[in-house]
């Protein structure tokens, strides 16, 4: 499977101390320093600029532009589009990752890369699709245009743009862990008698909670976030098919830049949110898999690692 | 994993392929099909006009340089975030994913702030700084840079323009690219076996020598198909890149741009073969890293 | 080539790994520290070869005289034996035999023809003739690790550091290696020291045993002056012979 935007550790690593394969302390400190450089100038300095920008006129200003009508219901029409995308797309990665997981089947790559797929795709691309199966000239557009019902520059086109973006996300997130975890205890369930459902609910979630956590958390904030895929399907009409990122546009380009950062500041806090809860929960299973080859019979399957008789 | 021993395959199987079915391969379709509504010659005329040549020379030819750039910085920032301990190294760990979490369009107008000509960083570039005049001197890079990122000449100056020129959209596809090459290569370092390390310097190698000979030929597959995420990603990007090009026809004019730009003008052939194309390129990306996987798995044998 | 370490201490976090080890070791002669997992057998290895350090002041390792506690491995020029072969993956069986002569430095290094020549030796000599471009993914355990033995052997050590060499092998080859490492240093009278727990392996191979537990240096002696003389309970009992005099004092 392509990418590895997942990095859910699956193995433990054992530490040891390093004697003849350090690099000497001059280099490595200047490593460290690049390195530092190279990610503050392109990561953290443009984080400095959302928040600085945002309160650049002062706090009044900054907080007018939620109080703003046009805010306001790109605020609802965003969580209206993510509350609508994320629970399907968590329901269809709990199922593929099942699917792919527990089973095996002719086609399984073929499922595993049709899941990536989005990844690969531009957004823009991503949004065009919907146009031309529900737009004016598109495949189904017409029907829907006669009964009434608007899907491009209206809300379910938004919706579904939203949707195709961000379904590889919580798939991609649970599919390495429950990988690597196994079937073994599912299988045990199953023994004692324990139906699809209970197995799921009592023996596979629970493994599962913080990958599917961050997988939920990722999905949600790329759908907020969503800005090419939407800029295409929604028309752009301030105040009524603006989602948060293209009413940050609107505002940029009327050269509102406080509010603009305003607003973005908004998803700047989401996002480091979710780095945030990301680090926490990856701390979480990685201690959780230290405990588990600490135990006497532990079934993680540690990589060429020397003895350690010492 | 055996087979079918556990429940749910068919609903887990049919929930998943029928919404593929309805959010994926239908629209996918759609696309396919609608290349071909306007004729052939439309088709063509659309997606060879120089104005989207231009762009794919831009879209493509950027993100490459992109990746690549990546690719370097992206193994560096993976060792020492592996091998180093040093304060603040779990919080660089935690900021490499921000170009993944953050919103593109937040990410495009914080960068065009950032090096727009009279902020933040962009104005240590301006003509009126010491940094943008001597950077005008009549060297080969000098010219490349006059002819794609020089602002307009004002008041008869000249100085780097970031922001609004192809070193601008160059800096935000580095900017979305760069968790794809650290997080790609940062398990396989860890995973790397010191012994073989150690072996190497028994064996008199430096620790140069141990780098270059015995730890980057194994690290190769994992830089490769990370530059080539890094490279599919940025190739199809928008919303990071759109506010920072500045749109200029022919110069700074990424392929998205034009796919809009035709929906507007309701060439919706047009759109769909511009879309067709940039669908063919992520696919032939995304086969590239697949096969390139498959062949390194194959050629290491299953173990 | 004799090796000499004296008061050599190590701790890992809370317990000492090695504690005031002192010992010496003659030329051609070919040792083993056998000791319990856990007894500081590796960590007293690694240190010789470079690869860890003492933490004491006062700890040494000198070869044939020379201090060289303070070099690191590679400078050492120590050959070292993994009990998991270590073998450069992506290389051929060739290339890896060749490694240790090719990183030489400019003016050292033996012309590409020299190399080929000492190579074909060296995988004759393990008899491996006819193996050179294959890959470590297609050897058995017992192959891979006489490539590791030529690879170690092609710098032309002065001494030989074997981590539990045949751990990792079955019994067959391990039986077979084990013989064949007994005739090889007969010939070429390497000072070789090597880390086991298994005893057989240890009182079939070596000339003298040095027994370690709990980081400190138990009893040193031939194979019959061990068996016959056990110095104290450890001994005894990690070596399953009758103990029953405890005025014995333990050879510290």
């Amino acid at each position: 499977m392509a990418g590895a935007a997942s990095t859910f550790p699956t193995v433990a690593r054992v530490e040891r101390p390093a004697g003849a394969t350090a690099e000497p302390w001059l280099l490595r400190a200047t490593l460290i320093g690049i390195v530092f450089v190279f990610f503050v100038l392109f990561l953290f300095l443009p984080l400095l600029v959302v928040f600085k920008e945002a309160f650049a006129k002062g706090l009044p200003v900054f907080l007018a532009a939620f109080q703003d009508d046009a805010a306001r219901s790109a605020i609802k029409l965003t969580l209206l589009a993510a509350g609508i995308a994320v629970p399907l797309n968590t329901i269809f990665g709990i199922a593929a990752a099942w699917a792919l997981t527990r089973f095996d089947f002719p086609g399984r790559p073929i499922l595993i890369t049709l899941i990536d797929l989005p990844l690969w795709i531009s957004p823009v691309v991503g949004g065009l699709i919907y146009v031309l199966v529900f737009g004016a000239q598109g495949w189904f557009g017409p029907w829907f245009i006669d009964h009434g019902i608007r899907i491009i520059f209206a809300v379910p086109g938004i919706a579904l743009a939203t949707i195709f973006v961000t379904f590889p996300f919580v798939a991609r997130g649970l599919i390495p862990l429950m990988q690597a975890q196994g079937t073994k205890e599912e299988e045990a369930a199953l023994s004692l008698g324990a139906n699809g459902w209970q197995i799921f609910w009592r023996v596979t979630l629970p493994k599962i909670k913080w990958g599917l956590l961050y997988g939920i958390i990722l999905c949600n904030a790329r759908a907020m976030g969503e800005f090419g895929a939407v800029t295409v399907v929604s028309g752009g009409v301030r105040g009524r098919t603006n989602t948060i990122p293209l009413h940050i546009q609107t505002l940029y380009e009327e050269y509102q830049f406080a509010a603009a950062f305003a607003v973005a500041s908004l998803l700047c806090v989401l996002a480091l949110l979710t780095l945030v809860i990301k680090t926490y929960a990856e701390w979480r299973a990685e201690q959780q898999l230290a405990e588990a080859a600490r135990a006497p019979e532990s079934l993680s399957t540690l990589n060429s690692q020397p003895s350690t008789s010492r | 994993m055996k087979r079918f021993t556990l429940p749910g395959f068919g609903l887990t199987l049919g929930y998943t392929l029928v919404y593929l079915t309805l959010i994926v391969l239908i629209p996918l379709s759609a696309l396919f099909v609608k290349t071909q509504s306007g004729g052939w010659d439309h088709f063509w005329n659309s997606i060879t006009s120089p104005q989207v040549v231009a762009s794919y020379k831009v879209s493509f030819g950027l993100s490459l340089v992109a990746a690549l750039i990546n690719g370097v910085f992206g193994v560096l920032a993976a060792w020492v975030l592996v091998r180093y301990r040093f304060p603040g190294r779990r919080f660089l760990d935690a900021i490499v994913d921000l170009p993944f979490a953050l919103p593109t369009a937040v990410a495009g107008i914080a960068l065009t702030t950032l090096y727009a000509p009279n902020e933040w960083i962009g104005q240590f570039f301006a003509y009126n700084q010491p940094l943008g005049a001597w950077l005008a001197p009549h060297t080969p890079v000098g010219d490349w840079l006059r002819e794609h990122a020089w602002s307009k000449p004002y008041l008869g100056r000249v100085g780097l323009k970031i922001a609004y020129s192809q070193i601008g959209i160059l800096i935000a596809l580095t900017f979305i690219g760069l968790p794809f090459v650290v997080r790609t290569v940062q398990p396989v370092i860890q995973d790397l076996s010191l012994d073989v390390e150690e072996a190497a310097a028994c064996l008199g190698a430096t620790r140069y020598q141990t780098f270059t000979r015995v730890v980057l030929p194994g690290l190769l597959p994992a830089i490769f198909t990370g530059v080539t995420l890094a490279y599919g990603r940025a190739v199809g990007e928008y919303g990071s890149v759109v506010f920072i090009s500045g749109g200029i026809p022919f110069q700074t004019q990424i392929t998205p741009m034009l796919i809009i730009s035709k929906l507007e003008d309701y060439d919706y052939t047009g759109a769909a073969g511009i879309g067709f194309v940039m669908l063919v390129a992520s696919f032939a990306i995304l086969l590239l890293c697949n096969g390139f996987q498959a062949w390194d798995n194959r050629r290491k044998g299953v173990a | 080539m004799s090796i000499e370490v004296r008061e050599i201490t190590k701790k890992f976090s809370r317990y000492p790994a090695l504690d005031n080890v002192s010992l010496k070791i003659e030329t051609g002669e070919l040792i083993a520290l056998l000791g319990p997992s856990g007894s500081g057998k590796t960590t007293l290895l690694r240190i010789i070869a470079g690869l860890e350090f003492p933490e004491d002041n006062k700890s040494r390792v000198l070869f044939e005289g020379t201090d060289v506690t303070q070099l690191t491995a590679y400078k050492r020029h120590a050959g070292f034996v993994f009990q998991h072969y270590a073998l450069f993956s992506h290389m051929s069986v060739f290339e890896n035999v060749a490694f240790g002569l090719r990183v030489q430095k400019r003016h050292l290094r033996p012309s590409k023809d020299a190399i080929r020549t000492r190579v074909l030796e060296l995988l004759d000599a393990v008899q491996l003739s006819g193996f050179e471009k294959r890959l470590p993914s297609q050897l058995s355990g017992g192959q891979r690790q006489r490539v590791a033995f030529a690879r170690a052997l092609a710098i032309e050590p002065q001494v030989l550091l074997l981590d539990e060499p045949f751990g990792a092998l079955d019994t067959k080859v391990r039986k077979e290696l084990r013989r064949w490492l007994r005739e090889f240093q007969d010939r070429i009278k390497l000072t070789t020291l090597f880390v086991t727990h298994d005893q057989d392996e240890a009182f079939e191979v070596s000339d003298r045993v040095v027994l370690i537990d709990k980081g400190k240096v138990q009893q040193i002696g031939t194979p019959d002056e061990v068996r016959k003389n056990p110095a104290n309970r450890f001994v005894a009992e990690f070596l399953d012979l009758p103990w029953s005099d405890p005025a014995v004092p333990a050879i510290a």
